[in-house]
């Protein structure tokens, strides 16, 4: 009889716990800020909450901020909330303009053209932060025009070079390599001397295409960009071979850093701050990244080697860094649009730009920055111009496959091009 | 014995706690998902396309990337069932052997699957890496001095093998623990009744330990092709899938469409691929079945 | 006898042998780990050497790392949601799985191979794509933000294998005694708890192991599910050593060891019952 009466108890104790699951009334989330902000950027959360806590006192609105890192968690997490509509008041969707665009035209993310406008606030901005935020009239995705977040900071990618590696070499550590020539010649010098020459994150397929990019622009100018988007320039190209050629010429000539194409670029900025390879491919946050792994690294800062033969100005991947997109719907929206005007005004800004060594999105603040942080802010001026397409998300990634295979010998420049223009043309298909 | 009705619905009693949560929190989200795979949907618009099985003939017929990205994980899962799986029989059998520190080995072995991913990706990085890896720094120590740069996760013919060891080293452990307890239901006397009639150890192998313990091969078994087949972290901290995409695994594959906004195209995915791994559990569960009896 | 003896030296050293090299690649990351978390982080990047400094300074090693590491991470918040949901989460697993696991083994009822193979069947289906109909079913459940909904995913994702794994020790276990106690008179739960649950424990003991570590190291969903700090789990705290730019290394392996130690402790617990002689003992009574 005992027996049954644990068994019935266990049973009982089940449907106990259902039960008080079940009832558990939709307990009313106590809101324990006005302003809730989403974002990703662990390594500001101390920043941020000086900032929250100077705001309260300023104004009296409490805002929240709430890290989920990393970046793949923190977009489930976006994705998630935007299905079930329990989107906060302000985060950030982390995908490309036509992710955003889905987002807009679901109606989760407010438009701020007017509230932007309103006391020039949109001016003290990079133009091409702000542009990275804008739907343009007639675009492919039918986003009504309009800006639709506030940039927070912003960036550019460029190599950073060690002095004393060069110098090492035999290379003049004030004289970087200035075409692509010279950038050979300087890796050849590199390699003899026993120095891995060049790193970077190549695993993210991002950064190799990113590099890839520059000499995009550098070949085919704004127009040809646009046509090759548009799918009227083919990547058999002669001048998109020649892109692929360039990553030959590097592997053939030994300037990559062992592991290059599955490394990650923590991993690569390891290696050159530890002295392991002269030249890195990287952002502006390097900077910070660099101080902290090795304070007395004493290294350069220059362009991506431009073509000579290139008839077009050689351009970098940057602009907006990272930026917040106001909820739509959010009971609170005026708070939160009125927190990141504030937030983005010269003091709070400074303060920032100072704490986490990033470029902050307003330019004038962006004038008075740590001499190596300046060469990038000066340097936002020359990244890729917005367009009104983007590529295919298949299409950039088999780019980036063929660029790795490249560099590990499984694809002449040639057949990666055509396998490229061969995925365009089903994308192209695909999509009409 | 002779049931009543009666004592059907007792019997019932005590599977409906976990038929409850099953159809609640597995079946439905699972059944959701079938639904969602027929719409092509990229999870935040507010109408999807309905497409029919259009996605699930792309995948089937013209997504070489993904049954390339099958055959990866197959290769890595065969490699854990034979080299895996033996080490852990091996070192099961060694321990129960009454050994001297038994305790501390047994304890020891099942530290890699306590060890954060991080921990392992990062070390193990260490290991393979090309400039400066404790492997490299070994073989040319021991006179292979071509292995002086070699990058052992970034070449084509090494990559995927040198994250199945990692995978293997990382999951000998549950293999472990699950063959010592299956061990500990194997009455000892049979060993003593066998060492009485002069049976050796490889006799007692043979015709008691071996036997008795295919339904836990069996499971082993299975948790190997679902651990290996649906393998995701240690690719994604060591090699992301490079070099140019050799080491991609289905999971690595589905994550890939999903950030990428094609949600109902990468739960189609998820659903074939759930397939593939019925078949091959459900394969593998009758050929022990069959084994299992004909040793009887 | 000297012959024998010497092939008995000779075994136990190949047996030794094989079980030290295995055992030194096992113990070698942690190690590595414990060591890394009493370094500084510019000692991490310059030094590749294994020890933080000569041994004899060894008080001098970092080890207030540890300190900064559970303050900032706030550890003593998280640790008790981590027990907390591993725990109940564990033994809800073992109680609800075993009760059917029994039943698919011994029982009669119903559908039950249809409902045993089903259940088989959902191990099966890869997370990812089930992830949104779950959070959307939480939250039609209202059981977003709610500890109680995170501890029922972790239960019902726990059930089939601990099913499958103890059903596979229930059927290999002999009828005999549990047949004789039916003949006494036991009720078939009686049976369960009494007869069939103790013997099966060196199954149980590997399922809490295993529940244990997914539980205490899943994070992913707890994430998504939960808004509330103040409900996260241990994980939540180790994030803040890796940001997006920045990772600290030493504050990250000072972290991680200490999020560790729990799950190695509730090993050493339950290894005990994987022992030689319990399920034998029992058989003989």
């Amino acid at each position: 009889m005992s027996k049954l009466k644990i068994f019935l108890s266990v049973n009982l104790c089940f449907a106990l716990m259902l039960g008080v699951f079940a009832g558990c009334k939709p307990r009313e989330v106590k809101p324990k800020a006005d302003v809730v902000i989403w974002h990703w950027m662990t390594d500001r959360q101390a920043a941020f909450e000086q900032l929250a806590d100077k705001y309260y006192k300023e104004t009296g609105v409490k805002v929240l901020f709430e890290t989920y890192a990393p970046t793949d968690v923190y977009k489930n997490k976006i994705s998630a909330a935007a299905t079930a509509n329990l989107l906060p008041d302000i985060f950030n969707p982390l995908g490309d303009k036509k992710e955003v665009a889905s987002y807009i035209n679901a109606d989760f993310i407010a438009d701020l053209t007017e509230e932007m406008s309103r006391d020039n606030w949109k001016d003290i901005f990079f133009s091409k932060a702000l542009a990275q935020n804008t739907f343009e009239p007639g675009n492919e995705w039918n986003v009504k025009p309009g800006i639709y977040a506030v940039p927070l900071d912003v960036n550019s990618l460029m190599i950073y070079y060690n002095k004393d590696l060069f110098k090492q070499a035999g290379l003049d550590p004030e004289k970087y390599p200035k075409t692509w020539p010279e950038f050979m010649e300087a890796g050849k010098k590199l390699r003899a001397a026993n120095i891995q020459p060049f790193v970077s994150g190549f695993g993210e397929g991002w950064l190799i295409g990113a590099f890839a990019q520059s000499y995009e622009w550098n070949l085919f100018g704004r127009d040809g960009v646009l046509q090759v988007l548009e799918g009227k320039i083919p990547y058999t190209d002669p001048r998109w071979v020649r892109i692929f050629k360039l990553f030959e010429e590097m592997k053939n000539n030994k300037l990559f850093a062992s592991g290059i194409v599955t490394m990650v670029n923590k991993d690569a900025e390891r290696s050159f701050a530890t002295g392991k390879s002269a030249m890195a491919f990287n952002g502006s946050w390097g900077v910070n990244v660099y101080h902290s792994m090795n304070p007395d690294l004493n290294y350069g800062v220059m362009p991506p080697p431009y073509l000579p033969e290139a008839k077009f100005p050689l351009l970098m991947f940057g602009g907006e860094g990272s930026s917040l997109f106001v909820n739509k719907s959010s009971a609170n929206k005026q708070k939160a649009i009125d927190f990141l005007r504030w937030l983005t005004q010269d003091e709070q800004q400074t303060f920032l730009a100072k704490e986490t060594l990033n470029i902050p999105s307003n330019k004038e603040v962006a004038k008075d920055l740590p001499p190596a942080l300046r060469v990038f802010s000066e340097n936002i001026k020359n990244t890729f111009e917005v367009l009104p397409k983007i590529e295919s998300w298949q299409v950039t990634n088999y780019i980036n496959l063929n660029l790795q295979s490249v560099i590990i010998g499984e694809r002449t420049p040639k057949s990666a091009a055509e396998e490229v223009q061969a995925e365009k043309e089903r994308q192209m298909k695909a999509g009409r | 014995m002779k049931i009543t009705p009666k004592e059907k619905l007792g019997n019932f009693i005590f599977v409906i706690p976990a038929l409850v949560l099953f159809l609640i929190f597995s079946l439905y989200p699972i059944l959701r998902t079938f639904e969602l795979s027929v719409f092509q949907w990229n999870g935040i618009d507010k109408n999807m396309l309905f497409v029919g099985f259009a996605q699930y003939k792309h995948i089937l017929f013209n997504n070489p990337a993904f049954w390339k990205s099958m055959a990866n994980a197959g290769i890595i899962t065969v490699l854990a069932l034979t080299l895996q799986n033996g080490l852990a029989l091996l070192l099961a059998l060694l321990v129960t052997k009454n050994i001297r520190g038994e305790n501390i080995y047994r304890t020891i072995f099942f530290l890699p699957p306590v060890l954060s991913g991080i921990v392992v990706g990062l070390i193990w990085k260490f290991v393979f890496d090309g400039n400066f890896g404790i492997l490299n720094h070994f073989l040319t120590s021991i006179g292979f001095s071509n292995f002086a740069d070699y990058a052992w996760l970034s070449e084509v013919r090494t990559a995927l093998f040198s994250v199945a060891v990692v995978h293997m080293w990382k999951g000998f452990g549950y293999g472990f623990i699950i063959l010592l307890a299956g061990l500990q239901t194997i009455p000892v006397e049979l060993y003593e009744a066998a060492e009485v009639d002069g049976a050796d150890s490889w006799q007692q192998f043979k015709n008691i330990t071996f036997p008795l313990l295919i339904p836990i091969f069996t499971i082993v078994s299975i948790l190997t092709i679902l651990g290996s087949m649906q393998i995701f972290d240690l690719i994604y901290s060591m090699t992301r899938g490079g070099p140019a995409g050799h080491t991609h695994v289905p999971i690595t594959k589905i994550y890939e469409y999903m950030s990428n906004g094609e949600f109902g195209y990468s739960t189609a995915m998820a659903v074939v691929f759930g397939m593939v791994l019925l078949i091959i559990s459900f394969a593998q569960i009758y050929a022990s079945k069959k084994l299992n009896y004909n040793n009887r | 006898m000297n012959i024998f003896k010497i092939k008995k030296i000779l075994t136990s050293t190949v047996t030794h042998t094989i079980l030290i090299a295995v055992a030194l690649t096992c113990v070698f990351p942690v190690f590595w780990m414990i060591s890394s978390s009493l370094k500084t982080q510019s000692q991490i990047f310059s030094s590749m050497s294994l020890l933080p400094g000569p041994l004899l300074d060894i008080l001098n090693w970092n080890w207030s790392n540890y300190i900064t590491a559970f303050v900032k991470a706030d550890f003593g918040q998280y640790f008790f949601n981590s027990v907390f949901y591993t725990v109940v989460g564990v033994f809800f697993i073992i109680l609800i799985s075993s009760l059917a696991a029994y039943a698919f083994s011994r029982l009669e009822f119903r559908g039950k191979n249809f409902l045993f193979y089903l259940l088989i069947a959902t191990l099966l289906i890869p997370i990812p794509g089930v992830f949104v109909p779950l959070y959307l079913l939480l939250k039609n459940l209202s059981l977003l933000d709610t500890r109680t909904g995170l501890l029922l995913c972790y239960i019902s994702n726990g059930l089939a294998f601990a099913i499958f794994l103890l059903k596979g020790f229930f059927d290999e276990l002999p009828r005999e005694i549990e047949e004789a106690a039916l003949i006494d008179g036991a009720s078939r739960f009686g049976i369960y708890w009494r007869i069939a649950l103790p013997l099966a424990k060196p199954a149980i003991a590997t399922l809490v192991i295993m529940n244990s570590l997914t539980i205490w190291n899943e994070f992913l969903l707890a994430l998504v599910v939960l808004q509330d700090k103040a409900k996260m789990p241990i994980q939540r705290g180790l994030m803040v050593f890796q940001g997006t730019y920045i990772t600290d290394y030493p504050l990250l392996m000072a972290g991680l060891t200490i999020a560790t130690i729990p799950i190695v402790i509730v090993y050493l617990l339950m290894q005990k019952h994987i022992v030689k002689g319990i399920a034998a003992g029992a058989l003989k009574g």
